[in-house]
């Protein structure tokens, strides 16, 4: 398993939450920990998740995969950013 | 323009030049239906409403624009659920549009309440509830948009019927045009770099040429190039079956110079695939030669199941006009076609007779494709006919053969034939079928007969759930657990239904009556009609690669491996 930390930016639309959510369950992502608040713009909104990949899934192919979602406007993944935060 | 919700949905849909609704009204669903009385749009009654959802995609697929599907709430929504399914599989540009209780009781289990949103997340490529019917318009130009382009998919609108009741003033919107995305020019001179320096080329061609209307820049480009060509299931009738560099269709029952050509290459150019597991085998033995060229629309495809060498992401119609545009020579492949060539004279598609006298399903097939022709439109369900029709059907055009790839959708044929010939009046429209399949959905021929859609239905009638039968002789020794129909005792028998159902039933169970009856068939033009072919039960689909093994192993028929005992 190999952990990753993503950043959403999503449309506040009814949906578009647990799309995502269910994208993660059909394709067998583990969801540590899921955090929504109201992004700066009021129409926006932010996810943070911590999410563990089975052996042989990417993050990339996990980002594209979000990316496709239409209410999702855009995916980061912070797994270094969040490292060099902690000093490691 | 002074409307109701309900009046603003059919303004809407004949805004976005709608001209077929399959579909069945009910409870939730039923103040649409009040405009839809004085609409130029059509609409085609069903019997059940996966029929409708089958049809959308048969008619999406036979004209390339969008098929609209529409049902109730509740169980009519849930009945759509397999098609959407299947239409999210294979990349199927439909709309469903579903009735809902009334917003106020929206979360109380009101009668036939079902969360259709929820239900179909992971099978829809987006879904609308709508709240306010001045979005209505909006939400349909978005919906058909959004089915039609980039990877097409399935899109579902669903309505509370006090939407649809309200009052509203309608507005036409236009949606702005998505733009198709850019090519890289690096990507696409890397790839043109792979194929000049290659020995060993192969298209793996997908459905996504299909989709995306690319069929003619293929064969600019492999004429150009003179390299070989394999078309998967989804993509038969991409380039044509009589063309020399056509080496047919590769996979699990793919023909011994498709899968060749793939496992011995030293490049693959994939465009508009997705190196399914019924065309890999087993992923880690797949191709273990070759570089990788992947060009899809979808960038969630680029190296999800093997890593590309050099992705793009691009409509296949574009990349194959800039690698024409970049490619200026051919490269030398004699050695290649040296090798392909003994294998297309050695292991052409074939089938043995049974030796018990009856019918060879092959046989029948092919004969159906000998007397229709190439600008014929054929269906197919899923199992042995399914894969006959991919082998021995001889496709020439893209758009003439329909089935469900992905989902593999038992029950698919009849609807989606009657969807295509709803959208191809013109075309004669065959539906080769299994006895298995055709009871699950064969209720809709009475709509074509009332409707007026005269397709032909082939019921490749073994008497058995073939395939299933199949892999029980071959991998459970002959232990044939709840396989067998009772078709060939009559239950039921399929001349008597077709009457009933207000079609020409026919019935044919011997070689020298095959070619009249068909003859008889496309004589009939007025309505529906059923051929109960009976053929033996113990045909199998030959060659094939077994489940979990690599394709080295393909055999071209019980016990001959033909790669894997070639000595390199």
């Amino acid at each position: 398993m190999t952990r990753h930390s993503l950043s959403l930016l999503l449309r506040n639309e009814p949906g578009a939450l647990a799309r995502i959510v269910v994208l993660f369950s059909s394709r067998g992502v583990d969801v540590e920990s899921l955090s929504l608040a109201p992004a700066e713009r009021g129409d926006l909104s932010r996810l943070d998740v911590v999410v563990d990949l089975q052996p042989g899934r990417t993050v990339v192919q996990l980002i594209k995969q979000l990316g496709r979602i239409v209410d999702v406007k855009s995916v980061v993944d912070r797994t270094h950013d969040e490292a060099l935060e902690l000093g490691a | 323009m002074d409307t109701t919700g309900a009046g603003a949905l059919i303004k809407a849909l004949e805004d976005v030049g709608c001209e077929v609704i399959f579909g069945m009204p009910g409870g939730a669903i039923l103040p649409a239906y009040d405009p839809l009385y004085d609409s130029k749009i059509r609409h085609v009654l069903v019997r059940h409403e996966q029929g409708a959802g089958h049809a959308a995609q048969g008619y999406a697929q036979a004209t390339g624009r969008v098929g609209v599907c529409m049902a109730t709430s509740g169980p009519g929504a849930t009945n759509l659920v397999t098609p959407l399914a299947d239409a999210y599989m294979d990349s199927v540009p439909i709309v469903a549009i579903t009735g809902q209780v009334n917003r106020s009781v929206i979360g109380t289990d009101a009668f036939q309440e079902a969360d259709i949103r929820s239900i179909t997340l992971p099978i829809t490529k987006h879904s609308y509830q709508v709240h306010d019917p001045a979005d209505i318009p909006r939400v349909i130009a978005e919906a058909f948009q959004l089915a039609a382009s980039g990877r097409p998919g399935p899109v579902l609108v669903d309505l509370p019927k006090d939407v649809l009741a309200t009052a509203t003033t309608y507005t036409p919107v236009k949606p702005a045009a998505q733009p198709r995305p850019v090519l890289s020019p690096v990507q696409i001179r890397n790839a043109a770099q792979l194929i000049g320096s290659s020995k060993r080329p192969v298209f793996y061609v997908g459905g996504g040429v299909i989709r995306s209307g690319a069929a003619p820049e293929l064969r600019k480009l492999a004429e150009k190039t003179g390299i070989p060509v394999v078309t998967t299931l989804m993509a038969r009738g991409a380039f044509p079956d009589s063309h020399p560099l056509h080496l047919g269709m590769p996979g699990m029952h793919g023909t011994v110079p498709a899968v060749a050509a793939l496992q011995r290459a030293d490049l693959l150019i994939a465009l508009g695939t997705r190196f399914d597991d019924r065309v890999t085998g087993l992923l880690p033995e797949f191709a273990p030669h070759a570089a990788v060229i992947h060009a899809d629309i979808d960038p969630a495809e680029i190296s999800k199941n093997r890593k590309a060498d050099v992705g793009i992401v691009g409509d296949c119609r574009d990349v194959m006009a800039a690698l024409s545009a970049v490619i200026t020579r051919k490269t030398d492949l004699a050695g290649w076609w040296n090798y392909l060539g003994g294998l297309l004279a050695t292991y052409p598609l074939g089938y043995d007779w049974p030796t018990d006298g009856a019918l060879a399903p092959q046989y029948v097939i092919e004969r159906i494709s000998k007397l229709t022709g190439p600008e014929a439109i054929y269906t197919a369900g899923v199992g042995q006919h399914q894969m006959w029709a991919a082998q021995f059907v001889k496709y020439e055009r893209p758009g003439s053969f329909i089935n469900s790839g992905g989902a593999g959708t038992m029950g698919f044929a009849v609807p989606a034939a009657m969807g295509a010939q709803a959208g191809a009046p013109d075309r004669t429209v065959w539906a080769i079928d299994g006895d298995g399949c055709f009871q699950m959905t064969n209720q809709e021929l009475a709509t074509c007969a009332a409707e007026g859609i005269p397709i032909k239905v082939a019921i490749i009638n073994n008497g058995n759930l073939g395939m299933v039968r199949q892999w029980q002789t071959l991998f459970y020794e002959g232990r044939y657990s709840n396989t067998r129909l009772g078709t060939h005792q009559r239950h039921p028998d399929f001349v008597k239904l077709a009457d009933a159902l207000g079609c020409v039933g026919l019935r044919c169970e011997s070689q020298s009556e095959v070619d009249g009856t068909i003859l008889e068939a496309m004589a009939v033009r007025d309505r529906p009609v059923v051929v109960d072919f009976v053929v033996g039960q113990d045909a199998q689909v030959w060659p094939m690669v077994a489940a979990g093994t690599g394709n080295d192993e393909i055999m071209a028929a019980r016990g001959i491996r033909p790669l894997f005992d070639e000595e390199e």
